[in-house]
């Protein structure tokens, strides 16, 4: 078998978060592909929604380069614009947020805005807090996909675009008045992450067959809770690499692409 | 009629006629879809200064804007250009040299700002994107400039507040204030001659934005005659009164997406993206892809008839079944 690549092993695992019969608030690239994996294998049900106005359309015709898509389109059961989709999460209808950012905190917060000290004159101006922060408030579960690197995975966030756990503190969700249980998955090329119930702090679950915990704990700039049963992340099979390669990103636009060093 | 005046302009006279430098705009469309790239060309090339964009997303057209140094400043949610620009890199620059404003809020708070000024409200209550640096007041850029002071009617004197549920005595809302833009420029396959616009595909947030906006500028695919297009009204979305102006231009929304006419040009925008990292990059692409361009036709003969046919969407299937859409 072909060496799995790391954004093959996000989508991947991304596929295996996904629950059938569940609503799934999807982005632009990996998140659409670990949604199409699902679908093909182990979630048909699974509905996709997108921030553009689209929900559950079929993708016959090929994997939407972006949400606003003619393709993203696509026999949809329903197509009614920006407001159409938010309000339906705001109403409580969305199982999982799927998103990325540029940097996570060790409660799940997610700064997708800014890295640098001053907001006004930042050092880089990311996209922005687009459909992620109304996603991470209101729907049930949040999904980060990022990779894994010490710059992104810090103590603290230069702006908090997505809330988390807040500070941790146990009734901070309820206090800023968001619907959802909060963060549920942190999906890396190298590592899965949960968090934990008690102190709500990231949590490893699962490493890269080879790869050490110490070496997880290398690459964040904060403490992990590392539980003594951390298990290896599945593999994908040939199967699942040839319905990621050959079916859903066929043309290799994301799965082909690097993660810098 | 002998006072019918005809709505029907040409984009530079759309541009000269109903757009001033500080304005306040907002358009159709979504990050790559459906932006309207001819007028955008032509604001560059008269030289529209100090514009204030309040915009539900960015993406191409407000790089362009941004590059260009018409824009003074920028409330949305979100630059980029998806697949083909991971990022605003002449927003990154500006911005960066404190040669821009940017003031961020959430793409539903953008949203609801949006539809309460196109229903006439002062402002809309939402729960979307709470606990965040969106609401910490320390970045409320235009209040801590000095900017909410009222002498500019059209921004808010609060960035947002909250109120507590008056009816049923539930969670606190997140009140955002309307946004009042003086102009909208949408880009749509098309519009009757009397100005009733049909929206095909996804409409996106064109609803609330073109509502909202005191003029109406609206650059069709086509122009269609009124009777036409009032056969299936279930896919008209705006009434013609509110449209202060017509322009038919052909493939005006080049390298954006127009569902039913056109892909997005992917490979031209990742150009863009990365010829214009640096001022000096952005003059260059300008130079030879607008102020070197006497009209928007220049720039399509520039094109050329192949790159173009080569998006041409099929008109079964809505999308083209040539492009290789963007490829490395």
């Amino acid at each position: 078998m072909a060496e799995v690549t790391p954004m093959e092993m996000i989508a991947y695992t991304g596929s295996r978060v996904l629950q059938d019969e569940s609503i799934v608030f999807v982005g632009t690239g990996l998140p659409i592909i670990a949604a199409m994996h699902a679908q093909y294998t182990h979630a048909p049900n699974l509905l996709m929604i997108y921030e553009a106005g689209s929900l559950a359309p079929m993708l016959e015709m090929g994997m939407p380069l972006s949400v606003g898509d003619t393709r993203a389109a696509r026999k949809a059961t329903y197509l009614k614009g920006l407001c159409g989709v938010f309000e339906l999460t705001q109403r409580g209808y969305s199982d999982f947020a799927f998103i990325g950012g540029a940097q996570i905190d060790m409660y799940g917060n997610i700064c997708s805005t800014i890295q640098g000290e001053d907001y006004r004159q930042p050092q880089v101006r990311f996209p922005g807090s687009g459909g992620a922060g109304a996603m991470a408030a209101n729907c049930e579960k949040t999904i980060a996909i990022m990779a894994l690197e010490k710059r992104r995975f810090v103590k603290q966030l230069d702006f908090v675009t997505s809330i988390g756990y807040g500070d941790g503190s146990p009734d901070y969700r309820d206090k800023a008045g968001v619907m959802g249980s909060g963060p549920y998955r942190v999906i890396t090329n190298q590592a899965l992450f949960g968090f934990d119930e008690e102190t709500r702090r990231m949590k490893l679950l699962e490493v890269m067959p080879g790869v050490t915990t110490e070496e997880i704990q290398d690459l964040v700039g904060f403490e992990l809770i590392i539980p003594s049963d951390v298990k290896e992340m599945k593999l994908p099979t040939e199967e699942d690499l040839t319905l990621l390669r050959d079916k859903i990103d066929a043309e290799g636009y994301f799965l082909k692409r690097q993660v810098k060093k | 009629m002998a006072d019918f005046k005809s709505k029907k302009m040409t984009v530079p006279e759309a541009v000269r006629e109903l757009i001033k430098d500080g304005d306040m705009m907002t358009f159709s469309g979504f990050t790559i879809w459906r932006r309207p790239m001819a007028m955008v060309h032509e604001i560059v090339r008269q030289g529209k200064k100090d514009l204030h964009l309040v915009e539900v997303n960015s993406g191409t057209h407000g790089e362009v804007l941004i590059g260009a140094g018409c824009v003074k400043v920028w409330e949305s949610c979100f630059m980029g250009h998806e697949l083909f620009g991971k990022i605003g890199a002449n927003l990154n620059r500006k911005l960066k040299n404190g040669e821009i404003i940017v003031e961020d809020y959430s793409h539903v708070q953008m949203v609801m700002r949006l539809a309460a000024g196109s229903m006439g409200l002062p402002f809309l209550p939402t729960y979307c994107a709470l606990g965040t640096d969106i609401l910490n007041p320390e970045y409320d850029v235009l209040g801590k400039k000095g900017m909410r002071d009222g002498s500019n009617p059209r921004i808010p004197t609060e960035k947002f507040n909250y109120q507590e549920d008056p009816f049923y005595g539930e969670r606190a809302v997140l009140n955002v204030p309307a946004a009042r833009p003086n102009v909208c420029i949408a880009h749509v396959q098309q519009v009757g001659d009397e100005g009733t616009v049909k929206v095909m595909g996804q409409r996106y947030s064109d609803n609330e934005a073109m509502k909202a906006a005191d003029k109406l500028i609206v650059v069709a695919e086509e122009i269609v005659p009124e009777e036409v297009i009032r056969q299936d009204p279930t896919a008209n979305l705006i009434p013609h009164y509110l449209v202060d102006a017509i322009v038919e231009q052909p493939w005006g929304a080049h390298p954006t997406g127009c569902f039913g006419y056109y892909e997005v040009d992917g490979a031209f925008i990742r150009d863009f993206y990365s010829k214009t990292k640096t001022q000096e990059g952005f003059d260059a692409w300008a130079e030879e892809w607008i102020l070197g361009c006497g009209d928007y036709n220049e720039y399509l003969y520039k094109l050329g008839f192949n790159r173009l046919d080569s998006l041409r969407a099929n008109a079964a299937m809505n999308y083209s079944l040539r492009v290789k859409r963007g490829a490395r």
